[in-house]
């Protein structure tokens, strides 16, 4: 396929659920229920399936040089200028697009056709008004914004689609905003993203002035150059907390990140936004939103220092750990599998600083299959049980539900990084395991080499630079070379695509030096603090605990409440889409999306610094690290289940009393680190405070300077009334008067004779210094003509 | 007849019309006269398309080129001469524009004049409404200065009316208080005007008695001999000898620095307008007590005079005062971005929070002028246009709410979204317009002005705690509009506003234009508004730099 054939399909993957949102604003209440859904499904997602299934089809055809000049030649165009420089629109045209494109469509399909059979049973009416369509609608809408958040080119369209997932979600969590709760978690959500949208901000004024451009390809360019010659934003001096601008800068942008995939201390919005609808916490809070944090971090992977990584490692590590320790108390299904999702964002974003690129997005694809498919599986449990979200009250279920029960045992295995770590047993060169076992492998290694080895290696590396340059050509088949290697499949692709890079020559040169540019950023990343790794390994154990917990308590046992036991049934139409995506969190653990975002890895960063345990951009020690580490990781799963089904298999006797025994510790993971409060009490009661003292402020000091002013002008009026006119005395009395009664409260009504004393003051003043400036004027114009004289040619 | 004449003075036709009509009549005679006004200010268009190949053609290569110029003598004396001098440029055309849409709009608005509570004199009302519209029309066109001062103080004088005569409980000290504030700025504004002419004039006599002009040329090439001082705000702006006198170091004013000091009268009367801190009370007071199609005049295109002046007047003529003021401008307007957000966070009164949100939101014009960069100015200007339409928006659709409930108080609604879905659907893109969301109009504005007063870093380092602070302000912003959304239209529904009807027709006719122009404008900023504006803004700027660089 052709250059434009992959734009224009992937543009109309973006713009058909734009329609779908306008033609169910205007024609949703005439099309009523079900009909509005299917239009949603249909033109919402199903056609951007279609072709985002064409796209990719036609992308793995390509070869790899065929899809660097796609890439490479992808269009840009200027929407608008900001100061002289441009704002280009345009598509981001590459593995990663193409992969999260399809995830996202595909997930997204799926849901919505569950959203049908969800919003079925539930009630849409309040007031007698009907709000069925609205919930397709800003699914469509939600759609439109995701899919061009995936596609924008630029920074500043980045931001803006960004902003237009946090309004669909700040919609559809408010969806019942009839609700109370609702409405607030809606409105903390949106504020909450705000917040890291300030940050978001500052990093794109910084890329802004700096940079001067906000194409993200550009950006890289300039920025790399700029590395390179110590110019621009690394001739700064400026550094705060020991930050440089270029970190600060790197810093910020990922605080856009830590607000849309709620990460610690911006996590608080998450867990309450599952006041939403199932499906949109399935969507939109599981699977696709709030990973587009991690996919900004991709994306500007380029812009990041070292010392930002390293921040970016920190909170990813204290997200993963604290969040995880939450999960343990929780007994609301969904809560349970919001604060799974933080944990497992934390993961990934830990991944993003560890260096681990590749590993972080394949851990957010296949998390997106299985993390949506637990959603709906809980979806369709909540459901099943007449809207029951208290997992005390379950037990049992399996029986009821046997489709939801597998599928969620499904996701169970996956996210607890399920698989044999024994050599030999594999499926398509792969060991069998299920979706994390793949992923948090991967990651763990990476941190250990960051935590452990680090420092032998970058000497290493070092070292092999010095004498690497002759035998780049010849690689070796565990070059511990990863910059090296890089360097090298840089240049071949560069060489690969010359008739593309004729055309965009400049471009791809400098591609080609940011490579070699990184490599020297790649080498100043420092030795990570060993506890994360220590942190991230017992999360792992964690993991396994708190899912297989979840699990047992809704399926397994005996039913501990006869009523939502017996009201418990599954439908097709819900536990369709959970086939699908159960079989989609197998297919993405081996096929498909890993080989792409390898690809990726090769023009979305400069592939020098990222670490990987496959192919030629693995390093030997964390080959290494990765063999042995499976023998402590590789089982973990395996404790964490026995560990949850010993405490859990005879009811929640067990649970209670060891509850009692830790209840220190339990109050606080079930007060959630008491950070709403905190928050509540510091940010915002404090600014509501700050609020009315502003308004006070300006109500009784500023308003008492002006009115105090008027009633001095007042009296001074009525005198000059006095003196001007005889028929003024009035005047003075009444003004008096009215002084002394009230002197903040002017005029409250006024006689004709105040007014005119108003307007007569007025003019009076204006001829007094009209008539001074007259005389000044004339005076020093005189006086300064014979000095301008000499100034004036 | 000339264009600009004709939409200067239709309005004020159509209210002397309006006196002379039976009383059922009046509200369509000034309907159709606005009506008219837009369609006929609409007939500007064609000069200014083109984009961006034809920007020479249409904006020139330097500050002055202007369109549909008109210029008369009007009253001529011994060495003086005050014209009747009317153009229109990048900075003037999407004003007008904008005036004209927002009177029509308010006009429509008027049309229940009827069911208000005060609604005797009808005949008056839409005379003063109408004349209001000839005034501010012609502050935008008139480029003599002493002709602006003149529509400046006929702008001032109907609202006072419309404000004390129709307005709610307190509002004769509404009407006075904005009358008074408005006539201080005027004072001083009057004696920049008589300064300028009087320094002008010792200018030219101290280069000989005759310079040439800076923009104009007779029709044989040769530009025009200055004999004496001039209010032509171009030729102040453009004439070398004039510009290198006002910023001399030797010229001075009681004493002060000349550039300086009148940037500063000129400042004061315009931030009056604008509002900036510590000028804006006057505003939530004269929101809370106008009726609600003066409300939207005085939000949509009022406020827009301050920003107008800074860059008609302030900046061309006085670049020097722009640099010696940056830091002091730049803070008020950051000042003004946050303090009105958090005096809005802490209103009850409906309309008092969009009024406070209205201080809130032309801080960004302010910061952006002030810091002079393109991407500064071109924000601030951006900034003035989207709020012109997204704020006369909210404000009516606070009146909508008023018109049925009779009160105001955020904490007694709720629910409003599920009682009138339309008016809930239009409420959210209003409010979420104001909020700055990327695609809609202001997004843009604030972003333009926070990169360009980030951009301004190089030269003045205080810009980066500015710009971060002013960022800060969309947090702000966020918190009280969707607390705002969140009591006023979520929530369930009550029971005092169930079988409130949903918006009517007109209501409807009313707010779907703004919404419209809300999108367009955030989608589409270059084709809407920038394609008009930058071309003036940079060459005004490029003028502006050249001044300040050659001075220092």
């Amino acid at each position: 396929m052709g250059q434009y054939t992959y734009e224009i399909l992937l543009a109309c993957g973006v713009l058909s659920p734009l329609v779908s949102f306008w033609l169910l604003v205007f024609a949703g209440p005439k099309l009523g229920k079900p009909a509005a859904g299917w239009v949603a499904v249909v033109l919402g997602m199903g056609v951007p399936l279609v072709l985002a299934t064409i796209v990719l089809i036609g992308w793995l055809g390509e070869t790899e040089g065929g899809r660097a000049a796609l890439t490479a030649g992808a269009y840009r165009g200027t929407w608008a200028y900001i100061g002289t420089i441009p704002v280009t629109v345009g598509v981001k045209l590459d593995s990663l697009t193409v992969a999260m494109f399809f995830m996202v469509t595909l997930i997204a399909f799926l849901i919505f056709v569950f959203s049908i059979g969800y919003m079925k049973g539930h009630s849409d009416e309040v007031a007698g008004k009907s709000k069925y369509h609205r919930f397709f609608a800003y699914l469509s809408l939600f759609g439109f914004s995701m899919l061009g958040l995936v596609l924008s080119s630029s920074l500043l369209f980045l931001f803006i689609f960004w902003e237009l997932v946090g309004l669909c979600s700040y919609l559809l969590i408010g969806y019942y905003f009839d609700k109370g709760f609702a409405s607030a978690a809606a409105m903390k959500a949106f504020i909450t993203n705000r917040v890291g949208d300030f940050g978001f901000l500052i990093g794109l004024m910084l890329v802004f002035m700096h940079l001067g451009t906000l194409d993200l390809d550009e950006a890289a360019t300039v920025f790399a150059q700029q590395y390179a010659a110590g110019t621009g934003i690394f001739a700064s001096h400026f550094t705060l907390f020991g930050w440089s601008l270029a970190t600060i800068m790197g810093v910020g942008l990922f605080c856009g990140a830590m607000g849309k995939s709620a990460q610690f201390p911006l996590h608080v919005w998450l867990p309450d936004a599952m006041a939403g609808p199932t499906p949109v916490s399935a969507l939109i809070h599981a699977a696709t939103m709030v990973a587009a944090g991690v996919y900004l971090v991709a994306r500007v992977y380029r812009l990041m220092t070292p010392e930002a990584l390293a921040f970016v490692a920190l909170i990813g590590c204290l997200t993963l750990t604290l969040m995880a320790l939450i999960a343990i108390v929780q007994v609301d299904i969904k809560k349970c599998l919001a604060y799974s999702t933080l944990s497992q964002l934390g993961y990934m974003i830990f991944a993003m600083g560890c260096g681990a690129w590749i590993a972080a997005l394949f851990h957010l694809i296949t998390h997106a299959f299985f993390k949506a498919m637990l959603f709906l599986c809980s979806g369709q449990v909540i459901e099943g049980c007449h809207h029951e979200q208290d997992m005390r009250k379950m037990g049992g279920l399996m029986k009821k539900m046997p489709v939801t029960g597998i599928t969620f045992l499904v996701g169970v295995l996956a996210i607890a990084g399920t698989g044999i770590p024994i050599p030999g047993a594999e499926i398509a060169g792969r060991k069998i395991g299920l979706g994390g076992f793949f992923s948090k492998d991967e990651i763990l290694a990476v941190a250990y080499v960051r935590a452990f080895e680090w420092d032998d290696i970058s000497k290493h590396e070092e070292h092999g630079e010095a004498h690497g340059a002759g035998h780049t050509a010849a690689p070796e088949p565990e070059g511990s070379r990863a910059m090296l290697v890089a360097d090298r499949t840089q240049a071949e692709h560069h060489d690969e695509h010359q008739p593309a890079a004729a055309a965009h020559g400049a471009q791809s040169t400098h591609d080609s030096h940011g490579g070699a540019d990184r490599a020297a950023i790649f080498k100043d990343m420092k030795k990570l603090p060993s506890w994360m790794f220590y942190l991230a390994i017992f999360t792992a154990y964690v993991t396994p605990f708190y899912m297989m917990r979840c699990w047992w308590m809704t399926f397994m046992g005996k039913p501990r409440d006869q009523h939502v036991y017996d009201h418990a049934h599954e439908t097709p139409l819900m536990y369709v889409p959970l086939v699908v995506l159960a079989i989609g969190t197998f297919v993405s653990s081996y096929f498909l999306f890993r080989p792409l975002i390898e690809d990726a890895s090769h023009s979305a960063t400069s592939a020098a610094m990222v670490l990987a345990t496959d192919g030629e951009l693995g390093t030997e020690a964390i080959h290494a690290a990765h063999g042995w580490l499976r023998w402590y990781v590789g089982g973990a799963f395996l404790v964490g289940f026995i560990v949850a089904i010993a405490i859990y298999r005879n009811g929640l006797g067990l649970a209670e009393q060891l509850k009692k025994v830790f209840l220190p510790i339990h109050t606080i993971l079930w007060n959630k680190y008491y950070f709403d409060e905190v928050y509540d009490v510091v940010w915002v009661k404090g600014c509501v405070l700050v609020a009315h003292i502003a308004r006070f402020f300006d109500t009784y000091f500023i308003d008492l300077l002006v009115n105090l002013s008027a009633a001095v002008t007042e009296r001074i009026a009525a005198f000059s009334g006095l003196v001007i006119d005889n028929h003024g005395i009035d005047g003075i009395v009444n003004g008096i008067a009215k002084t002394s009664i009230d002197i903040g409260g002017v005029a409250r009504a006024p006689q004709t004779g105040r007014i005119r004393n108003y307007v007569l003051f007025a003019t009076a003043v204006a001829t007094v210094v009209v008539v001074c400036v007259l005389a000044f004027g004339m005076d020093s114009g005189s006086g300064a003509a014979t000095v301008a004289s000499s100034v004036a040619p | 007849m000339d264009l600009l004449t004709l939409i200067v003075f239709l309005p004020a036709l159509g209210g002397l019309l309006c006196l002379f009509v039976p009383r059922a009549q009046v509200r369509v005679v000034a309907v159709l006269a606005s009506l008219a006004t837009l369609l006929v200010s609409l007939l500007l268009f064609p000069t200014f398309l083109g984009g961006a190949e034809a920007a020479e053609s249409i904006f020139g290569t330097s500050y002055g080129k202007l369109q549909h110029v008109i210029r008369l003598p009007w009253i001529t004396g011994e060495g003086f001469e005050i014209e009747y001098f009317l153009g229109i440029d990048g900075l003037g055309f999407p004003l007008i524009i904008l005036t004209t849409l927002v009177s029509f709009l308010s006009c429509l608005a008027s049309w229940n004049f009827d069911t208000w509570k005060i609604n005797k004199g009808i005949r008056g009302y839409f005379f003063l409404f109408l004349l209001l519209e000839t005034g501010m029309l012609g502050v935008f066109v008139s480029l003599d200065f002493f002709l602006f001062y003149i529509f400046w103080e006929v702008m001032l004088l109907p609202m006072y009316f419309l404000i004390g005569v129709w307005g709610g409980p307190r509002k004769e000290y509404a009407a006075i208080k904005f009358f008074l504030f408005t006539l201080a700025g005027s004072v001083l504004m009057l004696v920049a005007l008589v300064a300028m002419y009087f320094y002008g004039g010792a200018a030219i006599e101290a280069a000989g008695g005759s310079v040439p002009s800076g923009y104009r040329v007779t029709d044989s090439g040769a530009p025009v001999a200055i004999t004496h001082g001039t209010f032509d705000l171009i030729e102040l702006a453009t004439n070398d000898v004039i510009q290198k006198y006002f910023s001399a170091k030797a010229t001075l004013f009681l004493g002060m620095r000349f550039a300086p000091i009148m940037f500063m009268f000129l400042f004061i009367g315009f931030a009056i307008k604008l509002p900036s801190v510590p000028f804006h009370t006057w505003l939530p007071d004269a929101h809370v007590e106008a009726p609600t199609p003066i409300s939207m005049i005085l939000a949509g295109v009022l406020l827009k005079m301050g920003g107008y002046g800074f860059l008609r007047l302030c900046y061309p003529i006085f670049p020097l005062g722009g640099e010696y003021w940056a830091f002091l401008l730049a803070t008020v307007g950051v000042v003004s971005i946050l303090y009105g957000a958090l005096c809005a966070m802490a209103q009850t009164d409906f309309k008092k929070l969009v009024a406070y949100s209205s201080v809130s939101h032309m801080g960004y014009v302010l910061l952006g002028i002030a810091v002079m960069t393109p991407a500064g100015f071109q924000g601030a200007m951006f900034q003035m246009i989207a709020h012109g339409i997204s704020s006369p928006m909210c404000f009516f659709l606070v009146g909508v709410i008023y018109d049925r409930a009779h009160h105001r108080e955020i904490n007694r609604f709720g629910g409003l979204w599920l009682t009138m879905p339309k008016y809930g659907t239009m409420a959210t893109i209003g409010f979420f317009a104001s909020l700055g969301l990327p695609g809609l109009c202001g997004f843009i504005g604030e972003v333009w002005v926070l990169l360009g007063t980030f951009d301004a870093g190089s030269k003045y380092t205080w810009a980066y705690p500015m710009a971060i602070l002013a960022a800060a302000g969309v947090i702000l912003t966020a918190g009280y509009i969707l607390w705002l959304i969140r009591r006023v239209y979520l929530g369930n529904e009550r029971e005092e506003y169930r079988g409130f009807p949903d918006a009517s027709g007109r209501e409807i006719f009313i707010l779907v234009p703004m919404a419209i122009l809300c999108i367009a404008l955030g989608v589409l900023p270059m084709q809407t508004v920038f394609n008009f504006t930058n071309g003036t803004l940079d060459l005004l700027l490029a003028g502006v730099t050249d001044t300040i660089n050659a001075m220092i």
